[in-house]
């Protein structure tokens, strides 16, 4: 690891389908919100950095342009990181990896997605090879339920045990965002709510699904000298992890999602954990499928391959378990897509800060956030500490 | 800053349109870079791109398209949009970080797979005051020439004479795309396509894939004989509507002045000894030159009319071709560090200026008038 770098700061917009309100005043929103955490002003940040989904998707190309003045980056140095879904968790690494540098010592770094006027699911459809590939899949879902079919295939995992550990994560989560005041879908559902929702792409039904929200993120990263200066409550990094994998969906093993593995693997090293269902007390991870979620806890080492669904079923990953994840509703609850990973970094932030306010997970000193993203490509991970 | 980065290799395709897939380009530069200083896809630390999907042929999510095309199958890598500067200064923070000792910066973008520049420029503009009245690069480019030549009496000639030097120089430049012998009445005399720019004052669309391979001191030196050393980086974003905006006053003042800084340069005219400079319409390069600092304010005009900038005058700019003979706009600002680095090491061929450059400066640019500019400067010792 370079030189220390602490989280000081975030701001959310109150996520959802924000029609009254221009895209960049969403981006403003947020931009405004981690100054008045902070009490810091524009004058003070040393550099930006921003990222979205693709122009498709925005209706707009190479948004720092039109956000410019929004993000309070007029006059300033500026980074524009893009790498699809995984695009929060990468804002944040870049503005990590200035500081580490030793070449800035404040950088806010902001996500952003108005998806409620753009076409999501058509835009994702063109993120997939246009001559063999895309006539398979619609939008997001057909990547990801052949995924989670795979993935249960391999263990043998019964299909009723499954669905029920799916309807388990899908009631808690949207449970949970009723205490997140920034979430977007609040709703009291029932196991069998979940199971009757209709059906989007075998096994995934609407209430395995995230929503397409507005929203925006901003964080202020700061390295120790500045973070001691300012006298805030900091959540410090303790581990970077991020791979890729190739673009063509069926030549790789996704069940044992090795760019998850991996991710992780590099995150865990650096910060020094070696059990980490024992030594991380809450995880935000990027849960946009219900199945999904389970396959990362896996592929995290929350627990060991094929075992999520008896552990979810059993409470070890709710809000009062053993390792609670998503204990603020998750990307399941609200997906801005541009900003969902800097959120769940955010989230991570608050809750080893002890500033999660209802949702907080008591005690909680060391948490993990993640996003992934691309054709069932990339994933990155980021460990937050209470302690420097 | 006390550890030093150094770039060990570079390498870059032609622009001219290619009939060679995406993959296959790529893959050739990737390979390219690397098998010049003899290490393979295994020993790479990481990887940072550039590319945009509005120029991406229609593929969202452009590093998905191409991730392993670049060797990042399984790595950390990372990807910029909009100006491939921005890749390289990434990817220097990943190894002053600590946590590489090698990091590979690739721009990537294929002009002959995508519509016409402007109209991917035009999805800049905000949906709902200026694109429904057309407003993209060129138009931005031309109010800012007007302002150019009425505010300093500029001529159209002077801004021609640009394109004269820089398609000039680019015979000499086998990657260069647009390239020929010109006057001055060619240039005002090829088709006026938004007053007061002619077509020959504006760059082509072509195919671009560069890469720059970048080292840890101790790496670089076990790498190559010949390293040359990142020195110093700046970039500055403007406010969004023209309106709000000196277009003669822009943000590349500030990206020069940190870059200066952190090179610890007091005079850069007399401390570059060579600049390429991201150039997509002619007069651009004289009034960049004075934001950097290369002349005095207005004094663009004299500049070009004193031949100091020809390849070989005493701060040559451009010996590349620029911009105007080569517009592969994502990477067009990694391109001008590719030639800046070759000048450096005396391995620009037919283009390779006279004198001695030691410290060089490259320069990229993208959005209306300029919005966005980063400067990196580079040299040895």
């Amino acid at each position: 690891m370079g030189r220390p770098v602490a989280i000081i700061g975030v701001g959310q917009t109150k996520h959802g389908r924000r029609t009254e309100i221009s895209y960049p005043d969403l981006v403003r929103e947020a931009v405004v919100r981690v100054f008045e955490d902070t009490r810091l002003t524009p004058a003070d940040i040393d550099g930006v950095v921003s990222g979205t989904m693709p122009s498709m998707m925005e209706g707009i190309a190479l948004t720092h342009f039109y956000f410019a003045d929004a993000m309070q980056a007029a006059g300033k140095p500026i980074l524009k990181t893009e790498t699809c879904g995984s695009t929060g968790i990468s804002i944040a690494h870049t503005a990590y990896y200035w500081i580490a540098s030793g070449m800035a010592d404040l950088i806010l770094a902001v996500g952003h997605e108005k998806m409620n006027e753009g076409n999501s699911q058509a835009t994702m459809t063109t993120v997939v090879e246009p001559f063999y590939q895309r006539y398979f899949i619609a939008g997001a879902p057909g990547v990801f339920s052949m995924q989670s079919q795979m993935w249960a295939a391999r263990y043998g995992i019964p299909e009723e045990k499954i669905r029920d550990a799916a309807a388990y994560i899908s009631v808690a989560h949207h449970d949970d965002a009723f205490d997140n005041p920034y979430a977007h879908v609040k709703l009291r559902v029932t196991m069998d709510d979940v199971k009757n929702s209709r059906l989007i792409t075998y096994p995934v039904r609407l209430l395995d699904v995230c929503p397409n929200s507005d929203g925006a993120c901003a964080v202020i990263f700061a390295s120790a000298e500045m973070a001691r200066k300012l006298g805030r409550k900091a959540a410090w990094v303790k581990g970077v992890g991020y791979r890729g994998e190739e673009y063509f969906f069926g030549d790789s093993d996704k069940g044992v999602w090795q760019s998850a593995v991996q991710a992780a693997k590099q995150a865990y090293d650096q910060a020094g954990i070696r059990d980490p269902r024992k030594e991380l007390d809450v995880a935000e991870v990027y849960n946009p499928f219900t199945f999904q979620e389970m396959l990362f806890y896996e592929c995290f080492g929350f627990c060991g391959l094929g075992e999520a669904p008896d552990l979810v079923l059993k409470g070890v990953f709710a809000r009062n378990g053993e390792l609670p994840c998503d204990p603020s509703g998750g990307t399941l609850c609200t997906n801005p897509i541009g900003a969902t990973g800097l959120i769940r970094t955010a989230e991570a932030a608050l809750q080893v800060t002890g500033r999660a306010g209802d949702h907080q997970i008591p005690g909680a000193k060391l948490a993990l956030c993640h996003a992934m993203g691309g054709v069932d490509q990339f994933n990155g991970v980021m460990i937050l500490g209470a302690e420097p | 800053m006390t550890k030093r980065v150094g770039i060990v290799s570079v390498a870059q395709g032609a622009g001219a349109e290619s009939k060679d897939n995406f993959y296959d380009q790529a893959y050739r530069i990737t390979k390219e870079v690397l098998e010049k200083v003899g290490i393979t896809r295994d020993d790479l630390g990481t990887i940072v791109t550039a590319s945009s999907d509005i120029f991406h042929g229609g593929i969202s999510c452009a590093n998905s398209y191409y991730w392993e095309t670049t060797g990042a199958f399984l790595k950390n890598a990372s990807r910029q949009d909009g100006e491939s500067l921005f890749a390289f200064f990434y990817a220097v923070m990943r190894i002053l970080s600590g946590q590489f000792d090698t990091a590979l910066v690739m721009a990537l973008c294929k002009g002959s797979e995508n519509p016409p520049n402007d109209t991917c420029t035009l999805m800049f503009a905000d949906p709902f005051y200026q694109r429904p009245v057309g407003l993209q690069e060129t138009l931005a480019a031309a109010l800012q020439m007007r302002l150019y030549l009425e505010r300093y009496g500029i001529t159209e000639e002077q801004c021609a004479e640009v394109a004269v030097k820089n398609l000039g120089n680019a015979l000499g430049n086998p990657y260069a795309h647009r390239k020929g012998r010109y006057t001055v009445e060619e240039i005002l005399g090829s088709e006026r396509l938004a007053d007061p720019l002619t077509a020959l004052q504006v760059a082509p669309k072509s195919e671009g894939m560069v890469a720059v391979l970048l080292a840890s001191e101790e790496k670089a030196r076990a790498l190559t004989d010949k390293p040359v050393w990142f020195k110093g980086y700046g970039s500055s974003l403007d406010h969004f509507y023209l309106g709000d905006r000196d277009l003669l006053k822009g943000p590349l003042r500030d990206a020069a002045a940190r870059a200066y800084r952190m090179a610890g340069i007091a005079d850069p005219q007399k401390e570059i000894d060579l600049a390429e400079i991201t150039e997509p319409y002619a007069f651009q390069e004289l009034l960049w030159c004075e934001d950097l600092g290369l002349c005095g304010e207005g004094e663009g005009g004299k500049l070009i009319a004193s031949g100091r900038t020809r390849r070989n005058g005493d701060l040559p700019v451009n010996p590349s071709g620029g911009v105007l003979a080569n517009n592969p706009y994502v990477s067009r600002g990694l391109q001008r560090l590719v030639e800046a680095v070759l000048q450096i090491r005396g391995e620009a061929g037919e283009r390779q200026v006279p004198k001695e450059v030691k410290t060089a400066l490259a320069h990229g640019t993208h959005g209306f008038a300029g919005q966005c500019h980063a400067v990196a400067i580079v040299g040895i010792g």
